[in-house]
């Protein structure tokens, strides 16, 4: 309930051999091995340290953990990253220059840090549904996290948009909240896990649209409903709504290395198998990277991996 | 009750503060005993207290947000649970909680409480202390947030850092759940929601430092 992964260690220093952008899953394996390797870490987080997992309520397929809630597994990551003397500053990374053999990072505090090697961790943020309406009542019923903002929906209706992993698990978690979540998906059937789709099948209060777009979102001084169609039929319908939670993919967070580093159309970052990308001496890791899986165990093997490849700059 | 704070917790924060703490910090906390009326305030006053133990330089006063009027007007305390932080003077460094520091806001508190042991030493770039020069007016920065959500620190973090380096301004936490009717009000249903001068100007989400700033001040300037 008092959580503790947000304190940063305030760095007097500004010279590392490894400095990690982002400080989720995969940033933090990749502390963890640096730091035992007794390279000097800093990891600079924008949020609260954790990454996207902070975002789920509860997380089942990483190995040791039947059951955690995202929050004590990032919490868990954090302390370990600690107990190895990695530092932390809650800064976010404005400007890198990445050419030389001396990487130079700049923060909105104004602080500049340098590094041998910097690994690029800042995994994704959600796609916008890129609808009308889903700017306009981004802060009047529009979300994109469920665990931030479900509680302002206590007893209302809300609809969730998107049929994989995050739709569904969210969705359940809103069922305990809202009075109805009507999951909107434009196919005939979800994407996600089995075990999460039996377990929302079965809940009274989440009613399933198959095959149906969200074409507008649209009320007077928040959000009143959602124009659905039918992919199928092609007819328009109006569904009442207090909220929407948009869950339909993720974008990359690699605007800070655009042009720098080569990417794939979609602006995820080629690595080798290495995780090191054309630039000597920077890597990248988790969901930011080209890869078939983005999972906390997907992450977290990258930043091994990562870690104890960068060590060769330090023979 | 229970220990709030779990055994790990408890060392981490008696050897942080043991580094850290450089001189006291006076924490006043109002509150009412009356459970209808305040939902929050026992497990309010009993995170504080724990904190307390950990170190002798944190020092809380306990006042009654109905009995005692001359301190609720002199810091002009509007809701309870509410936490206001002082210098070893008793100077008041402007930073408020309004409602349990919990989640991911009780690193905050943690580390407000770190910055005015130092005497209100926190890291702002250049260009925004020079912005604040700008400022010569009251200011009030209510930043709505929930427990859960972990964009929220960096926007209370900053709107509390501005406050420490600026005596017109105050930062603020509102929890959101905690005060319905506020949050109706103001339309909160994402946060982190800022309300700057109660309307006069407002957006939402955690920004960078610049754009944070940027936000604020365009409504300094508007006055």
């Amino acid at each position: 309930m008092f959580n503790l992964s947000g304190i940063s260690n305030e760095p007097k220093n500004k010279n590392y051999d490894v400095v990690i952008v982002g400080a989720g899953p995969g940033g933090l394996s990749a502390a963890i091995y640096t730091a035992r390797a007794k390279l000097k870490t800093l990891v600079l987080e924008r949020a609260t340290e954790g990454g996207q997992i902070t975002l789920t309520n509860m997380v089942e397929d990483y190995p040791g953990f039947a059951s955690i809630s995202g929050e004590k597994l990032a919490d868990k990551f954090v302390e370990h990253a600690r107990e190895f003397g990695v530092s932390f500053a809650n800064e976010e990374v404005m400007e890198m220059d990445l050419s030389g053999d001396v990487k130079k990072i700049k923060t909105d505090f104004g602080n500049e840090y340098t590094a041998k090697v910097v690994i690029i961790a800042t995994g994704s943020n959600p796609r916008k549904l890129g609808v009308p309406g889903e700017n306009e009542f981004a802060n009047r019923g529009v979300s994109y996290c469920a665990v931030c903002d479900g509680s302002f929906f206590k007893d209302k209706p809300v609809v969730v948009i998107g049929g994989g992993d995050s739709a569904i698990e969210e969705g359940i978690y809103l069922s305990k909240i809202s009075s109805e979540v009507g999951v909107v998906h434009r196919r005939d059937k979800l994407r996600a896990q089995k075990i999460a789709q039996e377990r929302a099948f079965k809940i009274p209060n989440m009613k399933f649209i198959w095959n149906s777009v969200v074409t507008k979102i649209g009320g007077d001084d928040s959000v009143e409903y959602v124009t659905l169609k039918d992919v199928k039929s092609g007819e328009i319908t109006k569904y009442p709504t207090s909220g929407v939670f948009i869950y339909v993919g993720l974008v990359p967070n690699s605007q800070l290395v655009e042009d720098v580093v080569e990417m794939d159309d979609h602006g995820f970052i080629i690595t080798n198998e290495h995780m090191e990308t054309k630039i000597k001496g920077v890597y990248a890791v988790g969901d930011v990277r080209k890869t078939v899986l983005r999972q906390v165990i997907t992450a977290a093997a990258d930043g091994a991996i990562a870690a104890v490849d960068l060590t060769k700059y330090f023979d | 009750m229970a220990a709030l704070l779990s055994e790990e917790d408890r060392k981490y924060l008696t050897d942080l503060f043991g580094k850290e703490l450089k001189s006291e910090v006076k924490i006043l906390f109002f509150k009412s005993d009356d459970k209808d009326e305040c939902q929050y305030c026992d497990v309010s006053q009993q995170i504080l207290e724990e904190l307390a133990e950990t170190n002798e330089k944190i020092n809380i006063k306990i006042h009654d947000f109905n009995t005692e009027g001359d301190l609720v007007e002199k810091y002009k305390v509007e809701m309870m649970p509410a936490i206001i932080m002082l210098d070893k003077d008793g100077n008041d460094m402007r930073v408020r909680f309004y409602g349990v520091p919990s989640g991911y806001e009780f690193s905050t508190l943690i580390e407000d409480i770190i910055a005015i042991s130092k005497g209100g030493e926190v890291e702002l770039s250049p260009a925004t202390l020079e912005m604040l020069k700008n400022v010569d007016s009251p200011l009030k920065l209510q930043v709505f947030v929930t427990p859960t959500c972990p964009y929220c620190p960096k926007a209370v973090a900053m709107a509390q850092k501005l406050a420490m380096k600026s005596e017109y301004i105050q930062g603020e936490m509102v929890e959101a759940n905690e005060f319905p009717e506020l949050s109706m009000k103001y339309n909160v249903s994402s946060v982190p929601h800022i309300i700057i001068n109660e309307g006069a100007g407002e957006f939402v989400g955690a920004l960078p430092e610049d754009a944070f700033v940027e936000q604020v001040m365009s409504v300094v300037k508007g006055a």
